[in-house]
């Protein structure tokens, strides 16, 4: 119970200290919310009209002023009201965050598809043609741009196949297809590299000696002796992968008209939405605190050595 | 026992991600956009900014009208004259301060109610109430409502009155049936084609308004798609996703040009890119003369027809040629002349005497600083192109990119050379605020956005005559010499002026462009017989 509250503290004051910075960096940063929300017309706009939409916003107030406002409105479960879109930012995030969901979830299941097996056959084939195959491959992988091979997946499957629409903008299962595609083959470039070296790590240990020894069968010692074993550090990197997808990927929704909160954060960054973007990086605190905490967890699970170790560790 | 629990796991695994890649594929495979022969259903792609179908607040209002929505007392036709809309005809009193509009007979909003003048006058005053910018059209004392006859009394003579009517922020809605709705997600009660079904940013469903007072209304629906990825865009077109799309970039248009599926409207848009010079005192562009040698030593021809490859027209007067100023009897004296650019700096004093290819004088460079931003694609390829067009003839043109934030900052300050500027010249239908912006002698900071120092007494004269005629005509004549005037100063680098485009699939009729880009979908959009 101890351990909760100073973990919880812990979380609290990180927040803390992320919003805060946050929000020093947004009023350093040059520019103007007011003149951002009165220019998006593109015609002049006169002094009067700014500082009357200045004082409106509370943008005359000082700083800390700003920032302790907006902290009470968080304590009281208020994150504010978005300067572009005129809607709460709790509302904007529940908007964006159905869409990123669903696509990450999608994009983590491609993605495990693509790599686990491709990673085993190169690992299992080390120095021979498939290893060469799966490293090329991967290689191009990661130096393609994101936005590139979406719009050649688009070009292919949604034009002139027909296959999948060219447009998703709701959140639909025949929408996600190819933006999960997309990030999950670049992902995939990656951990195919990950799951080969883990597995080559693991193919030396004394353990698959010992059971090769013992005449059980290769096929058994991967699946059964050295996949279990391997999951543990492949298990962070999808957490951060996770927490990455969970950001938005403001590119894929901008070629897929997906809509996730990447590229609303993108917008509200650029048109000052002090707001917004506070709400955003409160949300995406939250989210690697949350998953941090899952991996965490999840080691103790998977792993009887830790699990031993932890209990033992709890007990002081 | 750890053997089957790893058997279960893996099944479970397994099974899981063959159903999702089933789903998605299975799914997929029933797609392909709008059936052919579908007429109750209208599919648009565009880039919507806004969140909300609230028309108070920022400049949703414009979403409003593009959609077929909302409408206005007055419209903009295709020249940008004002043109009646729900009002029929309009006068204003000897006191040039007394606006009488005559409220069409037989409207009803959407939802079944008569247009009368009182709905008409609690709809500007909910305007005025709410949103500051209001007054910066035009302030008034009174409006009166008497049957179908609308009466206001502005504060200081409004020329430019119905031009500033069809601002979409000033889009008639029935402001008696707002409560216990959600405007923002369902819109106003207002007169348009269409109205809400759903909404929200990125998709937009309308359906067939039955009480529209304008002749029928062809589709039943009308779905507006979101697309900010303008290749994704055209893609969205070419494979029958969307019938019609709003603004297909320069790169994407030739699948488009002379392909007889689609067709294309395009035409020249209220905007102007130019460089503002500054010629301050103690600045180099100060000199009439190295003025009109940078702007003669600049291909714009080039720049726009090859470069953009066409999407933008040459730039030479302050007002684009989609606005009926004259644009074509306006003399240009720095048009496109290397030779005589050189010889302006040579008389001016500019030499390149250490051979370094950049001209000096008295010990200073020919250098200059060209603020530009990147955030419009052209912008950094305009920069580019007059750099190096004006390193032949010897100034040395510094490219500073900085955030869009920071321009206005930068241009009211006056810290710049040359500084970029893709503004809208006429949103009200005139071009007024613009040439009084930019140009007008900024006395003690009372016209903030000239930090360039520009100052002429005869424009200024004109310009306080403008604010004050109310004929039309004589308007005309003044903003054309007044454009004349400051291309004789050569007061600014007029680079090029955008087009806009609407491409629609051949299926449709009845899609137009107009230069206002305020009116996209309307009920004379239809099926092609």
């Amino acid at each position: 119970m101890k351990r909760f509250w100073k973990k919880l503290a812990e979380m609290l004051v990180t927040l803390l200290g992320v919003t805060f910075l946050t929000f020093c960096l947004s009023v350093l940063a040059p520019g103007d919310p007011a003149a951002m929300v009165l220019e998006a017309g593109d015609h002049i706009v006169s002094e009067e009209l700014l500082a009357e939409t200045r004082h409106e916003m509370g943008l005359d107030q000082p700083f800390l002023v700003q920032y302790g406002r907006w902290l009470g409105g968080v304590a009281h479960g208020d994150l504010g009201l978005s300067y572009s879109a005129k809607k709460p930012v709790a509302e904007k995030l529940m908007e964006g965050s159905t869409g990123t969901f669903f696509l990450a979830a999608v994009t983590v299941c491609f993605m495990l598809i693509i790599s686990l097996p491709l990673g085993i056959w190169s690992a299992v084939h080390r120095n021979r043609w498939p290893d060469y195959l799966v490293r090329v491959g991967s290689f191009i992988g990661v130096s393609m741009p994101n936005f590139w091979l979406g719009l050649i997946l688009l070009y292919v499957f949604g034009l002139k196949l027909g296959l999948f629409p060219i447009t998703s903008s709701s959140v639909t299962a025949k929408g996600v297809v190819l933006p999960a595609l997309t990030l999950a083959i670049y992902q995939s470039a990656k951990y195919v590299r990950q799951v080969r070296t883990v597995i080559l790590d693991e193919l030396h240990q004394d353990y698959v000696v010992g059971a090769r020894a013992r005449g059980i069968s290769e096929r058994r010692i991967l699946y059964l002796h050295i996949l279990p074993n391997a999951l543990l550090p492949l298990i962070t990197l999808l957490g951060m992968s996770i927490g990455w997808l969970l950001g938005g990927v403001a590119v894929i929704e901008v070629v897929f008209s997906w809509p996730g909160i990447g590229n609303m954060a993108v917008h509200a960054i650029t048109m000052r939405d002090y707001p917004l973007v506070e709400g955003f990086v409160l949300w995406i605190a939250i989210v690697y605190m949350v998953i941090n905490a899952l991996v965490d967890l999840s080691y103790a699970y998977l792993d009887p050595r830790l699990r031993r170790t932890l209990g033992k560790g709890g007990g002081n | 026992m750890k053997r089957s629990w790893m058997k279960k796991m893996w099944k479970t695994v397994a099974l899981g991600l063959t159903s999702v890649l089933a789903a998605g594929i299975f799914a997929g495979c029933g797609g392909g956009g709008n059936s052919a022969g579908d007429t109750k259903t209208l599919k648009v792609g565009v880039t919507n900014f806004a969140d909300t179908l609230d028309p108070l607040e920022n400049y949703f209002a414009w979403v409003v009208v593009r959609y077929g929505l909302g409408e206005s007392l007055t419209k903009f036709d295709e020249k940008m004259d004002t043109q009646p809309w729900l009002a029929e005809s309009w006068s204003v009193a000897d006191d040039k301060l007394t606006w009488t509009f005559k409220i069409r007979d037989g409207v009803k909003f959407s939802n079944g109610d008569p247009l009368t003048a009182e709905a008409v006058k609690s709809s500007i005053e909910l305007v005025f109430e709410k949103v500051p910018r209001a007054k910066t059209f035009f302030e008034y004392d009174s409006i009166t409502a008497d049957g179908q006859t609308l009466t206001i009394k502005t504060k200081t003579p409004q020329p430019g009155m119905p031009g500033y009517l069809a601002d979409p922020l000033f889009l008639i809605v029935d402001t008696k049936a707002d409560e216990g709705r959600d405007v923002r997600k369902e819109g106003p009660i207002c007169t348009g084609p269409y109205m809400v079904e759903s909404f929200v940013k990125e998709k937009a469903v309308m359906k067939k308004n039955p009480n529209y007072w304008d002749g029928d209304v062809p589709f039943e629906t009308v779905e507006v798609d979101s697309i900010d990825d303008p290749n994704t865009r055209a893609m969205a077109l070419q494979s029958g996703d969307v019938d019609m799309a709003v603004n297909i970039a320069a790169g994407d248009m030739d699948v488009f040009r002379g392909n007889d599926k689609f067709e294309i409207k395009e035409i020249s848009s209220l905007r102007d890119v130019l460089a503002r010079l500054n010629q301050k005192p103690d600045h180099i562009l100060s000199d009439p003369k190295v003025r009109a040698a940078l702007i003669s030593g600049c291909d714009r021809e080039s720049y726009n027809q090859t470069l953009l490859r066409g999407t933008f027209i040459t730039g030479s007067a302050p007002v684009p040629p989609s606005l009926d100023y004259g644009f074509d009897q306006m003399k240009d004296p720095n048009s496109y002349n290397p030779e005589r650019a050189a010889k302006l700096l040579d008389e001016a004093g500019w030499k390149d005497e250490d051979g370094d290819g950049i001209r000096e004088k008295d010990g200073k460079k020919l250098q200059l600083h060209f603020v530009v931003y990147n955030s419009r694609a052209e912008l950094p390829i305009y920069a580019e192109a007059v750099q190096s067009d004006l390193k032949k003839l010897g100034f040395d043109i510094v490219i500073d990119t900085v955030d869009y934030n920071l321009l206005d900052n930068i241009g009211i300050k006056g810290e710049y050379d040359l500084l970029i500027s893709n503004i809208l010249t006429a949103n009200t239908g005139d071009p007024e605020l613009f040439m009084k912006g930019y140009w007008m002698t900024n006395t003690n900071g009372d016209n903030p956005q000239n930090g360039s120092g520009y100052s002429n007494p005869k424009y200024d004269e004109k310009m306080h005559q403008l604010s004050a005629e109310f004929d039309k005509g004589k308007r005309r004549q003044l903003i054309m010499e007044m454009e004349q005037i400051l291309l004789d100063d050569g007061a600014s680098l007029f680079l090029g002026y955008p087009q806009t485009n609407i491409v629609s699939s051949k299926k449709l009729t009845g899609v137009e462009m107009y230069p206002s880009d305020y009116y996209w979908i309307t009920n004379k959009i239809r099926p092609a017989k």
